[in-house]
Formats: structure tokens, C-alpha cells, sequence
């Protein structure tokens, strides 16, 4: 019976999150109705194709596609390390990339566009490395993943801030890139993030049930034949590719990942296979909400879908620990 | 048998202050004549005593000496501030970085630059309490209630931290000529001066003996609840007086210097370390242990890229996470 | 059992489907991209014309007449070749009146950090002028709005603003009218030279007070350079960035003759001041403190500021004479 009503319910959202990214696209300095929009993507040329076609679809788009990556990468971690508040930015996974993307744009500021997201993504990675290579002493426990995480971070935040304070000119580059931003996003980065979705958001609906296992005690997962600290590195990785690509294509954008996997987790339950599309399509739907909004707001100037993530995240985040803690 | 142990105990810790006392004096001799101008210990003299002009003295009167001195007390109070909180926690990872009240006071700081202009160093240190609160009050109340596993509490300071700073952040992009907010946000001292000082003294005076009369009462609190209640501790009264300690102590430190982290965090388990588990003992070992951290530390941020400084708060948080990664694989299991 | 397993697999469909969708949507998107239609007839028998700069080459038709310049230099440079330009990216609204002197007409296409590249193709440009540091991640997006070309303003010195004034002109078509405009700034800023006197070696500190430190610009930022240039003296020679964070003992140290000091931020200052190693810098004793506009010294950039720089700062230096 829950699983019809969670089938339902995926499907509504999917059709209100096709809702939102439409409403969204006519959202900006230019408001175009919802009609127009759907004339010019059926093939109907106007004077807004060009605007719709080049700008508004491909922003929406890829906030739908990275809003899912991020959020279930935050599912996967949340699970992996059994904590429902670890995400891809508490962990650090998003500072590494936050560092190593700094220091292309302030030390190299002529390097080519495209090796930044290659960059960054290679300092996703690194962090992960770092956690392994931490854990691995302690037989890969899930509180060790959190905390070694919140340590490399700040390690990463610190080398961050260190580099943008010895180069203030171009310090405020540095920060739109690291508040995460959908700005002069398009067609590019989403053909650079989609293969990766492609394998990993099916891989990790195949693991589903791992994911189910693995966010038990410990004994339950052992008990059950899990190889656990095997499945744990394998989700961390998964984790992390999946975060990484979505940083790297649109920068570090906080909270979706930690936001998304509880309201899913409120509406889904527990089990993964529900939670994870679940949590995908959520995230889709903050991300388009976000992006709309720091567009919107105060036309011509754009605000960092990222920061409006946070202003949103707040007062989630405030009651959703008053929930925690009446548990 | 019980005598000599206390003895033996009193010993250690006059021996380890001592020690600290002398490392602190270092300290604040390197600090003093670490700089781009190069000072001499007999023309100061000669200039202090006839009482006429020199560059040198001035430099050394003006500058280095209120900076060491105020790097020294932002130290204490961030150390205090940070063995109060875990002590009150029962968290090895409380400190007013990991809990979120450093990134509130900042937060609010930064809010009351760009809103208020011409808003006065004076009045800031208000904005910094009212920050320091904001972020403290939802970490630190989460933490109070049951069933709370230190991991978790340190996962939402970890959380609160980055949406205050996030917000910050996003803050700063909108205004591009408070970008130098930014050195400060990660906590600096190199503009400090005698106001300065006179700002944060009456406030970390306050807290520091608040903390010290407090200090026995967390001793048992440490113990868990049940015993403390059992030995007629008045919890509320001593949680509240605590969190008053730390938003006093804190709060004034980031609006002088901005978030300077992880002193509040390593300074604290070394004391342990040190002189066990007393916090009669542990709270004066922290105060001067933190001041040594920042003061070394400061010296350290001069010499980084010299001839330009860089902020404290880098060198801090460099030193501090290797401890925490320490600290997460030491105590990993026994925070689930 | 079955049911469940079956309810289970069209979930995943489901997302799968979604998956799917968006790949179509894409390559229908990408499919179908074409440039706008704006700017095409204007000059269709005009020569076509080649421009090199940052980034690649352009090829530019015409005589552009609807240009959206992305930094203040460029809109400075556009001015004075007389062309005002359709959208500007600004931080504030007073920006742009404070760099060309007068109210002018134009849409602001957002900040110069991150331009709405929507405002900037509802205006139909024939030309785009961005900067290397700020948009060069948007270059393929802005070229296809309309021919772009990508010169150097942040961060640059003196002589890459001028040579960056000739790729506009290319880009305009006004050659001739640049090369006229170049020899009379040559003859301003000599005119300027001439009122420097050669034995003047008093060195210069230009600083910007901020929150909690004085950012001094170097011999090597673009206003440092242009001064050294007329024969007035930087304080802070040998330091690679063009912008250095400076204290109250490195100020004392360096002991500048003369401050031009962008004002920002009072508090710190005021605190300075208090300190009897303010009163003691020989500029101060010599009162030779003074207050520059602060946009002109350190946003604005380009020919014209170049001119009106060296000009506050020669009357400030020279013109009443003790």
C-alpha cells in the first residue's frame, strides 16, 4: 500500500518539479509566460527563442540535474555514514573542490575555462582520498568518516581563505564560484554533467538495498553478509562523483544535499529506493526554486542560486533540529 | 595516600602554570620584535628613559605591544570559552568554531558594517554578542536536550557554521568594498591597537572570573546529569551562567579579531591532558595555554608571507585541524 | 511480493523515463541554436573586418553602432571614440556618471562580475566588450549574442589599457579617429610631465583604507605605473601584486612623502590618527595627505581616467606651491 502511495507521490512531484522549471524559465529580467514558453519548446520560432533556448531551458535544466546529484549524493552519505546530517559541504567534499577551484581562478586567472571543473573535481576527489586514507585505520567508521570529513574541510576552508585574503582583488571572483552559481551556465555543462548521472544515479538506485543494510548498526550489516567496510568506500566514491560532477559544473552550491534526503525522507520513509528518486526529484525542485529566485529577484543582477540555497536552508535547518531533538 | 595524590596534583599544576607563564613571556618577546621594523632592545631603552621621539618606540609602544597583548587575551578567552563548552556539552569537539558561535557573531558583525555605516569599533562588540547568541543558542540548546550524540551536535554546528558564513559570504559579493571583511572573517589582529584592548579587557576580566567561579561546578557537571543533580547542582543555573560565559567570552574576541578557530578546541584537551579532568584546574591552564596558542600563532602569521601579514585565524585553523583529524580518530567510536 | 517489486521497477522507470526526457529535450536544444537576427543588416555591404584580442579573433562587419561594454574602461574608451554605448554592467547607478562626466542613456545589464546575458541579448548589440579576468568563462555565450571580443581591464597596467583602446577601435572601425585621440593623450599626459620637475624625489603612497588595513596600490598597479610613468614615485617598489595589504608599521616603514588616499572606510583612519606614529610619517608632518576620488583611482581604468588621474594628482602635487 505505501509503496502505491509513494509511486503516487514520486509522480506528483516529478509533474510539480516540470511545473516549477517551466514557471521558472519565465522568470528574470524578461517575464515570459508560461504559454510562450511551451510554444517556443514545441519549435515555434519568436524573438524569445533565442533567450529561452540558450538561457532560461539549459539553466533549468541543469538545476534539475544537479539539483538531483547533489541530493543524492547527500542521501548516499547520510545513509553510508548513518548520520541524517551529513552532506556533501559537511563533510568537506565541496570545500576540497572549493580550494583547488580557488586556486586556479586567483593563481591562474588566464587559464582556460575548461580546466576548472576538472579542477575542481579532482579536489572533490582528493578529499575523499583523505577520508579513506583516514578512516581506513579505524576499520572505516561511519563517525570517523563524518568528523575526519569536517577536519579536511576546515583544512581546505582555511588554504581557501588564505589565498583570497593574499589576493583580495580577486577574492570576489573566487566568491560567487564558491557560493555556487548558475549564472553563464548552459548547454556545455550539461552535456559535461549528464554522462555522469547517467552511470552513478543508476548505480546508486541499483545499490539501494546496500544503502538500506548499511544505514543499520553495524552487527545488522555484518549479519546480513555485507562486506561493510567495502560497501562503505564504494558509496563514499559514489558519493563524491556524483558531488564532485555537480560542482564542478555549477559550483560548490551548499544545503541542497542535506535539505533534500530529509524532506524525502519525511514524505518517503526510510527505505532507499523510495528515498532516492525521492530525494533526486526534491532536490531538482530546490535548485530550480533557487536558481528562479536569485534571478528573479533583483533583475538585471543575479544572485548566487547558492546563497539563496542557504537563506532558504536556515529556517529549514533550524526546524528540522527541533524535530531531531524531539525524537 | 589521598593527600599526597592531591599534593602531587597541586604540584603538577603549579609546575605546568609556571611553565606556561615562561613559554607565554617568550611568546610575547618573539611577538614583539617580529615585524617589518626591526627594534633594539637598548635604543628602546635609552628613548623610554631620556622620553624623547623615537620611531622605534613608538612602533614599539603603539603597535607591537597592544597586538601581543590583545592576541594573548583573545587566546584566553577562546580557550575558556571552549573549555566551558565542553565541559557544559560533555562534547570533546565543543568550541565556539565547531558550535556555530563564532560564524553568528560574524554574521551579525558583517550585517551591522554594510547596513549600519560609521556603526563604531565600539558598538560592534553588541552586534558580536547579539551574533555570538544567534548561532550559540541553537547548537548549544540542541545539545542540552537528551539522546543527543556528540557527532550529531557537531554536525549541526558544522551545518549552522556554513549557512551563517555562506550567508556572509553572499553578503560580501553584493559589496565589493567590504571585501577586506573577508581577512578579517578568518580572524586577524594586525591592526590591533590600545582601544582595542581597553575594548575586550572589562569584558574577558568578567567572563574569565565567571568561568573560574563556575569552574567547580563543572567539575561535577562532567560527571553526567544524574550525579550533578544527586550533589545538588542547580543544572539550569550553571548551563545558563555558562552560556553566558561563553557569549561574553567569544563574542567579544570576533568583534576585535574576527572568528580566530580551533583554540577553543585543541586548548582545552591539552589541559586535560596536562592536569586531568578538574576543572578548578583546567579552566587557568586554558586561559594561559590559549594565550601562548595565539600569541606563537601571530608571529607565525607575520612570517608566512613576510613582509605582508596574514590572518591569525589561518595558522590557528592550520594547527587546530590536524588536531581535530586526532582527535576524530582517537575518540571516533565513542561519539556515535 | 510480486507487487512490490513491480511498483518498485516503475519507480525506477519513472526516473529513468525523466532521464531520458531531459537527453531529448538537450539535443533539442543544442539542435536547434542559432544566432540572433539583430545586427545582420545594418552593414551587410561593409567590409569584414578581423580582430584579434584575448581570446581568438572576431570577425566584426560593419561600423558597430549597438555596443554593451562589460567594464568601466571599455565604456571609457567607447566614449571618448564617440560611441555610447546600449547596456553597461555597473555596480551602482552613479558608476558610470562618475567615470564620463555626464548622465548618459543606457540599460544596465547587471553587475560587471555577473552581466545578465538575458538584458544583454534582448539588446540586440552588433559588439561586446568583456574583460579577460571577469568573462572569459562566458566568451562562447556572449559570441553568441553577437561579435565579442575580450580585452584586459582587471588588473591591468597602464599599457595594456592603451593597447586595449586601439582593439576598440579596430573593433568600431575608428582607426583613424583613435589614432588622433591617442596622440593628444600622449600630448596631455606629456603637458602633465612637464609640470613634474625632475629632482622632485618625494615617493608616493596610494592607498585605499578598508576595514582593517590600508590596500596600497604598487608601482606595478595600473595607477602606480601611470604615475611612475609622468616621474612621481611609487613608495612600494619591489612587490609583485599590484595590491598590497599594508599596517600602520609597514606604513611607518615604508614612510611614504606623499599619500594620495582613497578614503572608504573612516574607522580606521580615525584610529590611525590617534596614533602619534601617524603624525610622524613625513607626509603627514608635511601635510601632503590627500584625498583622491576614489572610483577614478581604483575602478575605473582607461584613457580618459588615465588623463584625469595624472591631472588630480600633478595639482595636488604641484600647483600651489608652498
Amino acid at each position: 500500500m505505501t509503496s502505491r502511495k509513494n509511486t503516487l507521490l514520486l509522480m506528483a512531484l516529478c509533474a510539480l518539479v516540470l511545473v516549477a522549471a517551466l514557471l521558472s524559465m519565465g522568470i528574470g529580467p524578461i517575464f515570459i509566460g508560461p504559454d510562450q514558453i511551451i510554444r517556443v519548446i514545441m519549435g515555434e520560432s519568436s524573438s524569445l527563442t533565442f533567450m529561452i533556448e540558450n538561457y532560461r531551458l539549459p539553466r533549468a535544466l541543469l538545476a534539475i540535474l544537479a539539483g538531483a546529484g547533489f541530493a543524492i549524493a547527500g542521501v548516499i552519505l547520510q545513509g553510508m555514514i548513518r548520520n541524517p546530517l551529513a552532506s556533501p559541504d559537511v563533510v568537506g567534499v565541496t570545500k576540497g573542490a572549493g580550494l583547488f577551484a580557488v586556486v586556479v581562478i586567483i593563481l591562474f586567472p588566464t587559464a582556460s575555462p575548461l580546466l576548472l571543473p576538472i579542477v575542481a573535481f579532482l579536489g572533490a576527489l582528493a578529499v575523499a582520498i583523505a577520508l579513506i586514507y583516514f578512516a581506513r585505520k579505524s576499520g572505516a567508521q561511519p563517525t570517523t568518516f563524518a568528523l575526519v570529513g569536517m577536519g579536511v574541510g576546515a583544512i581546505c576552508q582555511a588554504l581557501t581563505e588564505f589565498i583570497m585574503v593574499k589576493y583580495p582583488m580577486q577574492a570576489n571572483d573566487s566568491l560567487v564560484w564558491l557560493a555556487g552559481s548558475l549564472w553563464g551556465k548552459g548547454w556545455d555543462e550539461i552535456y559535461a554533467l549528464l554522462p555522469w548521472l547517467l552511470v552513478f544515479i543508476p548505480i546508486s538506485f541499483v545499490l539501494h538495498r546496500k544503502l538500506d543494510i548499511i544505514s543499520l548498526d553495524e552487527g545488522s550489516s555484518t549479519g546480513l553478509g555485507l562486506n561493510v567496510v567495502r560497501t562503505r568506500y564504494m558509496l563514499l566514491l559514489l558519493a563524491v562523483a556524483l558531488a564532485g560532477a555537480c560542482v564542478a559544473a555549477i559550483g560548490s552550491i551548499g544545503f541542497v544535499g542535506l535539505i533534500a534526503p530529509h524532506m524525502a525522507r519525511k514524505l518517503f520513509g526510510h527505505q532507499h529506493r523510495y528515498l532516492l528518486p525521492g530525494a533526486a526529484v526534491l532536490g531538482a525542485l530546490i535548485l530550480v526554486i533557487a536558481d528562479a529566485l536569485g534571478r528573479g529577484l533583483n533583475p538585471p543582477i543575479e544572485i548566487p542560486a547558492g546563497i539563496v540555497t542557504a537563506v532558504i536552508g536556515v529556517p529549514y535547518f533550524l526546524y528540522l533540529v527541533r524535530q531531531e531533538k524531539r525524537k | 595516600m589521598q593527600k599526597t595524590t592531591t599534593r602531587q596534583r597541586k604540584g603538577t599544576f603549579v609546575l605546568i602554570m609556571i611553565g606556561l607563564a615562561i613559554l607565554l613571556f617568550i611568546g610575547l618577546l618573539l611577538s614583539v620584535f617580529t615585524g617589518v621594523a626591526s627594534l633594539e632592545i637598548r635604543s628602546l631603552v635609552t628613548h623610554w628613559l631620556s622620553g624623547e621621539y623615537s620611531k622605534e618606540l613608538l612602533i614599539f609602544q603603539t603597535i607591537r605591544v597592544p597586538r601581543a597583548v590583545l592576541g594573548a587575551i583573545i587566546g584566553a578567552n577562546l580557550a575558556v570559552a571552549g573549555a566551558v563548552m565542553q565541559a557544559v556539552t560533555r562534547n570533546p569537539l565543543a568550541s565556539p568554531q565547531v558550535f556555530g558561535v563564532n560564524a553568528g557573531a560574524c554574521l551579525v558583525v558583517v550585517l551591522a558594517i554594510v547596513f549600519l555605516a560609521d556603526i563604531g569599533k565600539a558598538n560592534l562588540i553588541y552586534f558580536a554578542f547579539a551574533g555570538a547568541i544567534l548561532g550559540g543558542l541553537v547548537v548549544f540548546g540542541f545539545a542540552a536536550s537528551r539522546g543527543m550524540t556528540n557527532l550529531k551536535i557537531a554536525l549541526v554546528g558544522m551545518a549552522i557554521h556554513l549557512l551563517l558564513t555562506s550567508i556572509t559570504k553572499g553578503i560580501i559579493i553584493f559589496n565589493e568594498h567590504i571585501s577586506n571583511v573577508l581577512y578579517w572573517l578568518s580572524g586577524s589582529i594586525s591592526g590591533a591597537a590600545w582601544t582595542d584592548v581597553q575594548l575586550i579587557l572589562p569584558w574577558s576580566i568578567v567572563g574569565l572570573l565567571l568561568a573560574i567561579w563556575l569552574s567547580g561546578s563543572l567539575s561535577v557537571f562532567r560527571l553526567g546529569e544524574e550525579v550533578a543533580m544527586g550533589l545538588g547542582q542547580k543544572i539550569a543555573r550553571v548551563r545558563l551562567l555558562s552560556y553566558v560565559v561563553v557569549v561574553i567570552l567569544a563574542g567579544s574576541s570576533v568583534a576585535v579579531a574576527g572568528a580566530v578557530g580551533f583554540v577553543g578546541l585543541m586548548v582545552p584537551h591539552i589541559a586535560r591532558r596536562l592536569v586531568g579532568t578538574d576543572y578548578r584546574v583546567v579552566i587557568p591552564v586554558s586561559a594561559l595555554g590559549g594565550a601562548v596558542l595565539v600569541t606563537i600563532s601571530d608571529v607565525l602569521a607575520r612570517l608566512i608571507s613576510y613582509p605582508f601579514e596574514s590572518p591569525v585565524g589561518i595558522v590557528t585553523a592550520l594547527l587546530g585541524t590536524p588536531f581535530f583529524l586526532y582527535l576524530a580518530r582517537k575518540k571516533g567510536r565513542e561519539m556515535v | 511480493m510480486k507487487r512490490i517489486i513491480g511498483m518498485k521497477r516503475l519507480g525506477h522507470m519513472l526516473w529513468t523515463l525523466a532521464l531520458a526526457g531531459t537527453v531529448l529535450l538537450t539535443g533539442c536544444g543544442s539542435a536547434e541554436q542559432k544566432q540572433p537576427a539583430a545586427g545582420q543588416d545594418s552593414g551587410q555591404t561593409a567590409q569584414k573586418r578581423i580582430v584579434k584580442h584575448e581570446l581568438g579573433e572576431t570577425e566584426i562587419t560593419g561600423d558597430p553602432k549597438r555596443v554593451v561594454a562589460l567594464e568601466y574602461s571599455f565604456v571609457d574608451g567607447l566614449w571618448e571614440l564617440g560611441v555610447t554605448p546600449v547596456g553597461i554592467a555597473q555596480e551602482k547607478d552613479k558608476d558610470v556618471e562618475g567615470l564620463i562626466g555626464q548622465k548618459i542613456e543606457y540599460i544596465p545589464v547587471g553587475t560587471r562580475q555577473q552581466p545578465s546575458l538575458e538584458v544583454i541579448s534582448s539588446l540586440q548589440p552588433d559588439l561586446i566588450i568583456g574583460d579577460l579576468n571577469r568573462h572569459k568563462d562566458i566568451y562562447k555565450d556572449l559570441q553568441k549574442i553577437a561579435p565579442t571580443i575580450i580585452l584586459k581591464s582587471r588588473n591591468s597596467t597602464y599599457q595594456e589599457n592603451l593597447s586595449s583602446f586601439a582593439t576598440i577601435a579596430e573593433a568600431l572601425n575608428k582607426q583613424k579617429e583613435a589614432e588622433q585621440r591617442l596622440i593628444k593623450h600622449k600630448e596631455i599626459i606629456a603637458e602633465f610631465k612637464k609640470r613634474v620637475p625632475a629632482g622632485d624625489s618625494r615617493n608616493v603612497m596610494l592607498g585605499v583604507f578598508r576595514a582593517d588595513s590600508l590596500s596600497a596600490h604598487g608601482a606595478k598597479s595600473f595607477d602606480g605605473e601611470l604615475l611612475e610613468m609622468i616621474g612621481i614615485k611609487n613608495a612600494i617598489q619591489d612587490v609583485a601584486e599590484p595590491t598590497v595589504k599594508i599596517s600602520l608599521e609597514q606604513m611607518v616603514q615604508w614612510d611614504p612623502d606623499v599619500i594620495f588616499l582613497a578614503e572608504a572606510d573612516d574607522a580606521l583612519l580615525n584610529e590611525w590618527k590617534q596614533n602619534p606614529l601617524w603624525n610622524n610619517i613625513t607626509a603627514v608632518k608635511n601635510q601632503e595627505v590627500h584625498k583622491v576620488n576614489r572610483d577614478l583611482w581604483t575602478r575605473y581604468r582607461g584613457l580618459k581616467s588615465a588623463e584625469r588621474i595624472v591631472e588630480e594628482a600633478v595639482n595636488l602635487l604641484y600647483s600651489k606651491e608652498k
